[in-house]
């Protein structure tokens, strides 16, 4: 909702982005790649990020693109993980350790953690929408007491293309009360896992609404039948979040065009609750 | 009252134009518009203080076209960004009608509130300086009135002009109306004026309770009807005195070149297609209603006025011969099955 008190803390100006150094770049998939960034003179980071945020990343010469800060380590490091998909995320995955690039931000109202405090988080994500929940999923884990029983269903296309494989397979399932559920769409030799469509599998898993939080993020057609599971799960509609991805440029509730109706996704949201959604003009 | 002689306007306009870049309305070529006084060629241009709008509406001065927003310097893994372009140079609006006025305090909103001071935006806003020209007789197209406008005391103008005949009669409305005022102050005479007599608007518009209609018509059959012949070639909002939105962009040679934004208009397609082809607003239809709903509903919400100020423009440039008061009038008339 049009968030009038929004107190800034941002810079005097806004569409000059900081310059930064990629100080790490690792593959994430054959076509998402996390990149991590620092200060230029080797000190801090050029903003604080809370879980769902964003920053705009831009390859100066090129153009930029709003991504999700997956994480942000302390004063070491913001990460990006970013997919390959057009014009600047092709260049952002052919340059390398000590490029300097361009961000600005925080941007976004970022997850609603404090409001989530005590209760089940059930986290479902596809594809690269996990990148956004993780750091949801990392904050969760570093304030665990906060949170009650914590369930992670993720699914993509293969096992290739399952993004951050050593926190899924190796870290998270060891956390206490956390339970890790993995799928991809078809079947493959090397993989003895579930197979099968996210909001089906979901269903399976069927992660009691009792007191839970439901927090979605994947391509538009997963959210849309997730939504509908999570429905007939019996999950209410301020039971649900989920973050929204519209064309965005400016970031900061200008620009216009990542609007739904009066609401700008880029600084209104992008996390809402699925009944704040359903006063929205049906553009999501 | 202060009045500014007709025989002395050039004069004023040049003593203005010594430390201000004045924007005028003018015909120039075929192309009529808010043209700086300097660019003005006698016997070529012609000053139109006396049309109701110009085809161009002042948002140029405020926010260009294209404005260059910072320098970039890209070496190997080295990047810099060595200049940004916040312009502050002092401008002056010169015989803004009062829709135009509201263009500009609409764009205010958007670019100067909710968190953020958009620096480019800002620095023009500072240095311009608004002298309306008070509407009395309204045009074919005009229906400011509806739309929340006074056009004999535009909110927001720092000096009124009033036609009186042989002369304007010039009102003083803020700190930056006062300093403009002291420049020609030597041209100013003091004494009585007649002012016109006002009369009625031709266009009848009932915006009453649109906004709040509009809220419950996103899905409304009427937007496939009036939407048919649109071809979405964007005039409507070009010409626009407050659509505001904006591409960004950037521009290399080599190593070096700088990022800039750009008048954008939610009529094209890619305006909000996103990476991977997907667009919540691919059809024609779509981009349709956002124009309408935004300058009808989504502004007012957000920010408790319409986005359309009234001054007809887009009526008269629409190949298609949509009309927005049409739209509004539709609206009203239209039913809502609950
Ligand atoms: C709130 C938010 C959070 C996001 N978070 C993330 C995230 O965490 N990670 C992430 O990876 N993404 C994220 N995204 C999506 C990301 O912003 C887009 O993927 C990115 O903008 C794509 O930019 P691009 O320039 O590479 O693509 P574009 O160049 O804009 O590509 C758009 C489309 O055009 C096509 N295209 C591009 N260039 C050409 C060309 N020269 N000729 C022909 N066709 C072309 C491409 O195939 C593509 O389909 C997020 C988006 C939002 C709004
Ligand atoms: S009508 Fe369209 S171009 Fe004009 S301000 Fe609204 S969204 Fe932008
Ligand atoms: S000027 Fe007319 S045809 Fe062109 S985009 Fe606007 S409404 Fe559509
Ligand atoms: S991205 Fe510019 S208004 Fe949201």
């Amino acid at each position: 909702m049009p968030d009038q008190d929004h107190k800034c803390t941002c810079s005097e100006q806004p569409l000059v982005p900081t310059i930064v150094e990629v100080i790490d770049i690792i593959d994430r998939t054959p076509d998402v790649k996390s990149f991590f960034v620092r200060n230029v003179d080797g000190n801090g980071v050029p903003f604080q990020v809370a879980p769902g945020q964003c920053g705009m990343v831009s390859h100066l010469p090129i153009g930029e693109a709003m991504i999700s800060c997956t994480w942000q380590e302390e004063q070491e490091y913001l990460e990006f993980a970013i997919k390959r998909v057009g014009l600047l995320t092709d260049e952002l995955h052919q340059i390398e350790v000590g490029q300097k690039i361009g961000v600005r931000g925080p941007y976004g109202n970022g997850f609603p953690v404090d409001a989530c405090k005590g209760r089940d988080m059930v986290f479902i994500a596809g594809g690269i929408g996990l990148a956004p929940l993780r750091s949801f999923i990392k904050y969760c884990f570093k304030n665990r007491a906060d949170y009650g029983k914590i369930t992670i269903l993720y699914g993509s296309r293969s096992k290739a293309d399952l993004c951050f494989k050593e926190e899924l397979f190796e870290l998270w399932p060891q956390e206490t009360n956390t339970e890790v559920f993995v799928t991809i769409d078809n079947a493959q030799a090397d993989w003895d896992g579930h197979v099968g469509f996210v909001p089906s599998y979901m269903e399976e898993v069927n992660p009691s609404s009792q007191g839970a939080i439901a927090v979605v993020c994947g391509p538009p057609i997963m959210i849309k039948f997730v939504l509908q599971s999570l429905e007939k799960m019996g999950y209410n509609d301020d039971q649900v979040i989920t973050t929204l991805e519209m064309r965005m440029k400016c970031g900061i509730g200008k620009c216009g065009r990542c609007n739904i109706g009066s609401e700008f996704i880029c600084l209104d949201g992008p996390v809402y609750y699925l009944k704040q959604l359903r006063d929205l003009p049906p553009e999501w | 009252m202060k009045v500014l002689s007709k025989a002395k306007l050039e004069a004023a306009l040049n003593k203005l134009s010594d430390r201000n870049e004045v924007f005028v309305p003018m015909q120039k070529g075929q192309q009529s518009g808010y043209f700086t006084w300097k660019s003005f060629e006698n016997g070529q241009d012609e000053l139109m203080l006396d049309a109701l709008n110009v085809y161009q509406s002042p948002k140029n001065a405020v926010l260009p076209q294209t404005e260059k927003m910072y320098s970039i310097k890209s070496q190997g893994v080295e990047v810099n960004i060595d200049q940004t372009y916040e312009d502050a140079h002092p401008t002056i609006i010169f015989g803004a009608r009062g829709c135009d006025v509201k263009g500009i305090i609409a764009m205010d909103d958007v670019f100067l509130t909710r968190g953020y001071e958009d620096s480019f935006y800002k620095a023009r806003r500072s240095g311009n300086t608004i002298i309306a020209n008070a509407c009395y007789e309204p045009g074919a197209n005009c229906f400011c009135n509806a739309m929340e406008v006074n056009s004999l005391e535009p909110v927001g103008a720092d000096v009124i002009l009033r036609d009186a005949g042989d002369g304007y009669v010039w009102e003083v409305k803020s700190d930056k109306g006062e300093a403009v005022t002291a420049l020609i102050a030597d041209l100013l005479e003091e004494k009585e004026a007649k002012l016109p007599e006002v009369k009625p608007f031709i266009q009848k518009v009932d915006y009453s309770g649109v906004a709040e209609k509009l809220k419950s018509m996103f899905d409304h059959p009427l937007w496939d009807k009036l939407s048919q012949p649109c071809i979405n070639c964007g005039m409507c909002t070009y010409v626009c005195p407050s659509c505001y939105c904006f591409d960004i962009q950037v521009k290399m040679w080599g190593e070096e070149g700088y990022r800039f934004r750009a008048w954008d208009s939610c009529m094209f397609e890619e305006y909000s297609r996103e990476a991977g082809g997907g667009n919540p607003r691919g059809a024609s239809k779509e981009r349709f209603r956002q124009r309408f709903l935004h300058k009808l509903e989504f502004f007012k919400e957000r920010y408790g006025t319409p986005l359309c100020t009234g001054c007809g423009r887009c009526i008269i440039v629409c190949p298609t011969d949509i009309n927005i008061v049409r739209i509004i009038d539709a609206v009203k008339e239209a039913e809502i099955n609950a």
